[in-house]
């Protein structure tokens, strides 16, 4: 109850939408109600937690294995003289986790425009291209090094998936470098490239959400972020309160799910052998 | 500065909040917006945005092949598959416009944009994709090591679905496993006890019961149902691996919800720069 | 037994190239020479089956085919079986596409099945409407408004001219859907937007890899059952009674899942040793 400035506005919306709510909700899909009041209340605790952690609470995070390996895998490029390679995932930027990627990418650059560490993004897509090179040119001119940074950095392969996948591998055998980062959205060619990356004797970290590539990383990679690891990434390479504040919220939120789902088992449960209270399920289906 | 900060930090926001909130309007235009509209707007500027990452490519090979840098006689190729590929999509079709219109002729058999497709493409992608199978089986044999508990119900659990949902897993007779349990019981008995007559013992024990109880239920192949490899790789499918999958899915959704409500919001805007 | 145990630290550590020539013989020779081994059909594919030979008769049935040449061994005998299924009971097929690459599959599959092999008419048994650009746009435009999407077929024939398309318009006039699916988009996203919310029950033919993603819906129901990478394809193939590609592919898929486990039995007996050595000096 601190932030009395967000309780304030929160109650504001929820007065004002139960009176639309009694009025007759007019145009609103009543099928919905609970999908919409769980998408207020997660964004709620995930405002209140932003605004916590702007006021100057401190939150703790775990450390992540993988991203505190980047900045060392950026220094062993630095040491060995080869490049680092970024990969961000072989979707457009209508994908999160290829946005995701973008922005970890924006944090890799700052540490490779430190130190003048040549960098290569292969892309997929031609809106991706110009979103990494635009994260790219703003993190070379913030570290105060703007000569280093070159539009042929982040440059375009082709659209389809395997094609792609040579042209990287052709680049990682060819380049050879020292580091590879792949932060993005995957499919089945993510073990042909840690393949290649770990014959040529790379560092390899991997970040993806891409459920059914996760274990292709594990098992190739040296460190991986896994789903939700690496949404968390930019809080954790940028330190920045309002970021770790989210990361925070989406915690408490996983609890609430967690109990959620214990109770709609013990009530689904009580449902279906003696009948007793309703049918959750119908609840939670989304129409 | 306001087109690069901003324009594109409102246009986020607005649009975001329209296509989330959109979805619990019952009003058509907004419908329409959220169902159809906002990603084919997407598609049709991703469709254009293309025309930017192909002369991003042609420029890059161009260089290669006027500066004469290693490895340039590839641009080469790449730069006449380009062209061969424009031709073929969009000025030479190879047959005339009875056989196959414009747009058809994609698909069409007999045309170049055919041709190319069955005896280039295909071939090329059929064969980057079979990478996979010898990285798979190089990846596994370096990575599935019994380091640690973890690492040994990780192995094992591979083990018996990769052998599980192939044939020659149905016709491993249910009584080899239990077998081959015994045997594994044995070494872990001579590892705890380290006595050579009680790991005798119960080796010695254990496959007389199992040979008794095989010669009286008859050898069937495929039962005791919980040592017959399919049924347990149907098992370790169904329960364990889709409740790791799901947990997994949940917090990625999470994740995915979060990082969004940061963009519509603006909190989050490093996509376009700091 | 010294020489037994140098071996196997031999074996530890040998060259990946090694291990890819091994396994480029085992996988070429059982196709040379198969081996014929019987194919069991799982309770996932059966209740595949079992949900399209249920199909009352003259069904509508939509099959969108969304992979690429680079997974055509494990999709393509899927579609080919699902298709010699609805033929064979007479059904109805309308058949999209999300992926442009699966407009050439569905080319390929609807000419060895519906034209040669059934005699099938186009337009009164089957219609190829083809592919559109636009990811879950297509679904959801498939959900509402079918002509909307879908002015002309393929072959660029106007689709009010097509006597199959008389009484479709939007996908819960269809009585099942299956979907063949590589990835994005595909089988979760016909879930999501399309067979979920109308009630249309669906079933799914996916790689293996993607088993993975597809099996909670699976078990909630909300996916009748599902064809699993090639080892799926020829269980149907099995059931259907026709034994094709995928038949033909699971000798070789035995055998070099046996010898990726030899070989990682090896290693794990290589990395034992090394470790007992490493301790007693």
């Amino acid at each position: 109850m601190k932030d009395k400035q967000f309780w304030l506005i929160l109650g504001g919306i929820t007065l004002a939408f139960l009176i639309y709510w009694f009025a007759g909700h007019p145009f609103f899909n009543a099928n919905r109600i609970f999908m919409f009041v769980a998408i207020v209340a997660i964004g709620s605790t995930l405002l209140y937690n932003i605004r916590m952690a702007e006021r100057g609470e401190e939150f703790y995070l775990r450390p992540i294995p993988g991203l505190k390996a980047v900045e060392e895998a950026v220094g062993r490029s630095t040491e060995m003289g080869k490049p680092v390679l970024f990969v961000p995932g072989i979707m457009d930027m209508d994908q999160v986790e290829t946005v995701a990627g973008v922005i970890v990418l924006g944090h890799v650059s700052k540490m490779t425009a430190r130190y003048e560490t040549s960098l290569n993004v292969p892309v997929s897509r031609s809106i991706v291209m110009k979103a990494a090179r635009e994260a790219c040119r703003e993190s070379y001119m913030l570290e105060g090094r703007p000569d280093m940074f070159n539009d042929d950095m982040v440059h375009y392969l082709t659209d389809d998936q395997f094609a792609y996948a040579a042209g990287v591998n052709g680049i990682m055998i060819r380049e050879k470098p020292a580091a590879c980062l792949y932060m993005g959205k995957f499919y089945a060619e993510s073990l042909i490239l840690a393949e290649t990356g770990n014959s040529i004797g790379a560092i390899q970290i991997a970040g993806t959400a891409s459920q059914a590539q996760i274990p292709f990383f594990v098992t190739a990679c040296d460190y991986t972020l896994i789903g939700e690891e690496f949404f968390a990434a930019s809080a954790y390479l940028s330190k920045k309160p309002e970021l770790i504040g989210g990361v925070r919220g989406q915690d408490m939120v996983k609890v609430v799910v967690i109990s959620v789902i214990i109770l709609a088992s013990v009530l689904r449960f009580l449902y279906e052998t003696w009948d007793i209270g309703f049918d959750v399920i119908k609840l939670l289906t989304v129409q | 500065m306001i087109w690069k900060r901003q324009i594109p930090i409102f246009i986020v926001a607005v649009v975001g909040a329209i296509t989330l909130f959109g979805w619990f309007i019952d009003q058509p235009n907004i419908k329409s917006f959220v169902d159809d509209d906002a990603t084919q707007w997407y598609d049709i500027l991703a469709s254009f945005a293309i025309i930017l990452g192909a002369l991003n490519l042609i420029k890059l090979q161009l260089q290669k092949v006027a500066k004469k840098k290693p490895g340039w006689p590839y641009s080469l190729v790449a730069i006449g598959g380009f062209i061969f590929a424009i031709t073929a999509g969009f000025i030479v079709k190879g047959v005339d416009d009875s056989v196959a219109v414009w747009g058809a002729h994609v698909t069409t058999e007999g045309t170049v944009f055919k041709w190319m497709f069955d005896y280039m493409f295909t071939p090329l992608s059929a064969t980057m994709f079979s990478l996979l199978a010898f990285f798979v089986a190089s990846a596994s044999y370096r990575a599935f090591r019994i380091r640690n508990f973890e690492a040994t119900l990780l192995l094992v659990a591979g083990i018996i679905i990769m052998i599980g949902r192939v044939p020659i897993g149905s016709v491993i007779s249910s009584w080899f496993i239990m077998y081959i349990l015994v045997l594994a019981l044995g070494i872990y008995v001579n590892s705890w006890k380290k006595d050579k007559m009680i790991t005798f013992g119960v080796v010695g024990a254990g496959i007389a019961i199992v040979t008794i109880a095989g010669m009286l239920t008859g050898w069937p192949l495929d039962k005791p149902g919980i040592f017959y490899l399919p049924v347990i790789q149907e098992w370790i499918y169904y329960y364990p691996n889709v409740a790791g999958a799901r947990a997994i899915m949940i917090g990625i959704g999470l994740g995915i919800f979060a990082t969004s409500i940061r963009y519509i919001l603006g909190i989050e805007k490093s996509y376009i720069g700091e | 037994m010294e020489a037994l145990t140098k071996y196997i630290l031999k074996i530890g550590q040998v060259d990946r190239r090694w291990i890819f020539l091994v396994l480029a013989i085992v996988v070429f020779i059982p196709i040379l020479i198969p081996i014929g081994m019987p194919i069991r059909a799982t309770d996932t594919t059966k209740v595949v089956y079992d949900a399209i030979e249920n199909l009352p008769p003259n069904s509508k049935v939509l099959v969108s085919v969304e992979y690429s040449p680079s997974t055509k061994p494990e999709n393509h005998p899927m579609t080919i079986s699902i298709l010699r299924h609805l033929f064979k009971n007479n059904h109805k097929v309308y058949v999209t596409c999300l992926w442009p690459d699966g407009q050439f599959m569905a080319q390929d599959a609807l000419k060895q099945v519906a034209v040669e092999e059934f005699g099938k008419e186009y337009g009164e048994d089957y219609v190829f409407l083809g592919f559109r650009p636009g990811n879950e746009a297509v679904v959801k435009g498939i959900v509402s408004n079918i002509r909307k999407l879908y002015t002309v077929d393929v072959y660029q024939t106007k689709v009010d001219e097509i006597p199959l398309m008389k009484d479709v318009n939007k996908f819960s006039d269809f009585a099942f859907l299956f979907s063949a699916s590589a990835g994005y988009p595909g089988t979760i996203e016909w879930v999501q937007y399309a067979a979920d919310p109308t009630g249309v029950p669906m079933s799914s033919g996916v790689t293996s890899i993607q088993v993975n993603e597809v099996m909670p819906y699976v078990q909630s129901g909300q996916i009748i059952g599902v064809l699993a990478g090639m080892p799926g394809a020829a269980e149907y193939e099995a059931l259907v009674g026709q034994k094709g590609f995928a038949t033909s592919g699971m000798d070789a898929q035995s055998i070099a899942h046996l010898v990726i486990v030899l070989f990682i039995v090896l290693g794990n007996a290589a990395f034992f040793i090394e470790r007992q050595r490493s301790r007693k000096y």
